[in-house]
């Protein structure tokens, strides 16, 4: 098979001492996809970007970006890549016209007009320096500076921490216009609902490694709900019998369970049975994770 | 090429005012240090001095110190041995100071993340900050050339000294600044995640100071005198055989050479945690 991956990596591991970081790590990225890379804090996800962009070295296993080797051939890769931290931080003592221009200099292309547009895109003013920023204004200038310079793959780690909805939007629609024009876009999240709205496929990674790569399709179909339903009288477990309740829990006139099934049917069940309030919410990666992915790599254990 | 001029001038810019705030301070310092030769020499504290002298005690005292009345009564010798206790301590301050931070101060402020990220080879980055450290430590040594020979000039009186033998002083000061400099560079590697290495710094300027000064004291020190680059330096302006080593200077440059090339070696395949 010829096909190129944008990023691709075989068994990359890398250990801080003997504390792990990333285990075994097998990723095939391909061009033109946002792929989205959701996990839980401390999973690794970090520790995967920082080893693709050579600021930490893998202790095991190999790395390609654009058909290049991540250790060898680090700077012609970052010559192609837009990077955006989970935690901005900057020269503080600089303005964001200077950073900006900083960072446009490495690439050795006049991005002024680039600048300017996204700068009034996002009401960003570009005069006050580094430090007098709050948190979602430093943001701002970490997506421009991982934008003007027009990469053709973007590398964002938890890219929406400290954007307000509204500019989250105007974010994802740029995102989306990069991605018509065939940049690549590697989006690492801890929360599924935003990797959702903006990705084809993601990987899933748990204490450093891979559990599951899936369609995001296939994962709407497996959506879990977090269900919580009070009732006019106390209640046992089984109080309803469904298909797609997993693990329910009675607490006096609550029931509180996990619901993979269909809206429809868990309505139905409830229908005449005395319910005086009910929350649906979406679960946490980490209640996904535990009362998902870890049950069904037990299941899948079993023949 | 190996330095990135994007982010040699940015250093530049980014050291600017803590290098004019030392060199200033130094070169002031300087000239008002050879005024006070020259207010020395008018106001006969000269002669008191040399009732001071007188006890044996004190005099050798001074001894340690590296100097004698004969050197005292000398704007040369007073600027080398009296001055430059405090100019060489403030010196190699500087030098470690600006070369234990230009590196290591990425990595503690965490816009290491930014710098890597950009199409830069960890050897540009290391060369492109040595080049701005080796910049400002040259002007900082032109600047000393300048306010010495102008204060020198100034306030000589009536002592005789040969120019070529401050030129050589200022040479051998340039040096153990740049050794001290690259005992910075080398030793904020070694700290974790970038910590400012002021502490240590001091230590090492104040314990290698001390050690010269014990070794001059004591013969038994004296041979331990030699951990100590302050030993290396030669102060004795006034013999008339005083000139450039080159054991000196290959010394010097031998220790910087080689921490700087451990530099690079470190550098090249560090885990950059921010």
């Amino acid at each position: 098979m010829c096909e190129m991956y944008v990023i691709e990596t075989q068994g990359l591991t890398k250990y801080y001492g003997k504390d792990r970081g990333i285990v075994d790590l097998d990723l095939e990225i391909e061009s033109g996809e946002i792929f989205g890379f959701i996990g839980p804090n401390g999973a690794g996800k970090s520790t995967t970007i920082r080893t693709l962009l050579g600021l930490i070295f893998p202790t095991s296993g190999s790395g390609s970006i654009f058909g290049m080797d991540i250790v060898k051939e680090t700077k012609e890769i970052k010559k192609r890549i837009g990077y955006m931290p989970s935690e901005v931080n900057y020269y503080e003592k600089m303005d964001g016209q200077e950073l900006l221009r900083y960072s446009a200099n490495f690439y050795g292309k006049d991005c002024e007009s680039r600048i300017k547009e996204l700068a009034d895109i996002f009401a960003l003013d570009l005069h006050r320096k580094i430090i007098d920023l709050s948190r979602g204004n430093r943001k701002k200038i970490s997506i421009l500076q991982c934008l003007i310079h027009q990469p053709r793959l973007l590398i964002l780690d938890e890219p929406t921490t400290g954007l307000d909805p509204l500019m989250q939007a105007k974010f994802f629609d740029i995102l989306r216009e990069e991605n018509d024009n065939d940049t690549t876009i590697f989006f690492s999240s801890h929360t599924l609902s935003e990797v959702q709205k903006m990705c084809r496929r993601v990987s899933i990674i748990k204490e450093g490694r891979i559990i599951a790569v899936e369609d995001i399709e296939t994962l709407r179909k497996k959506q879990l709900r977090k269900v919580q339903v009070e009732f006019a009288h106390p209640v046992k477990s089984d109080e309803i019998e469904c298909v797609g309740i997993i693990v329910p829990r009675a607490d006096k006139n609550n029931l509180h369970f996990m619901f993979s099934g269909t809206m429809d049917d868990l309505l139905n069940n409830l229908a005449g049975k005395d319910v005086k309030d009910l929350i649906i919410e979406e679960p946490s990666l980490e209640e996904i994770f535990m009362h998902y992915y870890s049950d069904e790599k037990e299941q899948n254990k079993e023949p | 090429m190996m330095i990135n001029t994007n982010l040699y001038f940015n250093e530049l810019k980014r050291y600017r005012n803590f290098f004019l705030a030392w060199s200033i301070s130094i070169s002031i310092l300087i000239v008002m240090e050879l005024a006070f030769y020259h207010i020395f020499m008018n106001e006969d504290l000269a002669k008191m001095m040399a009732t001071f002298f007188e006890n044996p005690f004190m005099k050798n005292m001074m001894t340690v110190f590296g100097t004698n009345l004969d050197v005292l009564t000398n704007a040369l010798g007073y600027y080398a041995t009296r001055s430059a206790i405090y100019i060489m301590l403030l010196g190699t301050f500087f030098s470690i100071m600006l070369a234990g931070r230009i590196l290591a101060r990425e990595e503690h402020e965490k816009t290491a993340e930014f710098l890597l990220a950009k199409p830069v080879t960890r050897l540009e980055i290391v060369w492109s900050k040595l080049a701005a450290f080796f910049t400002y430590l040259f002007l900082l040594s032109v600047m000393i050339l300048v306010s010495g020979s102008i204060g020198l000039e100034i306030f000589k009186g009536e002592s005789e000294y040969r120019l070529g033998a401050f030129v050589i002083h200022s040479f051998y000061f340039f040096l153990l600044m740049l050794t001290f400099g690259a005992m910075g560079l080398f030793l904020s590697l070694l700290i974790k995640r970038g910590r400012p290495i002021t502490s240590v710094s001091i230590g090492l300027i104040f314990g290698g100071y001390l050690i010269d000064l014990l070794s001059k004291a004591t013969r038994p020190a004296s041979k331990f005198g030699y951990i100590s680059p302050f030993k290396f330096m030669d102060s004795g302006v006034l013999r008339p055989d005083y000139s450039l080593e080159w054991w000196r200077v290959l010394y010097f440059l031998g220790i910087s050479i080689v921490l700087i090339a451990l530099t690079f070696i470190v550098y090249r395949k560090k885990d950059i945690l921010v």
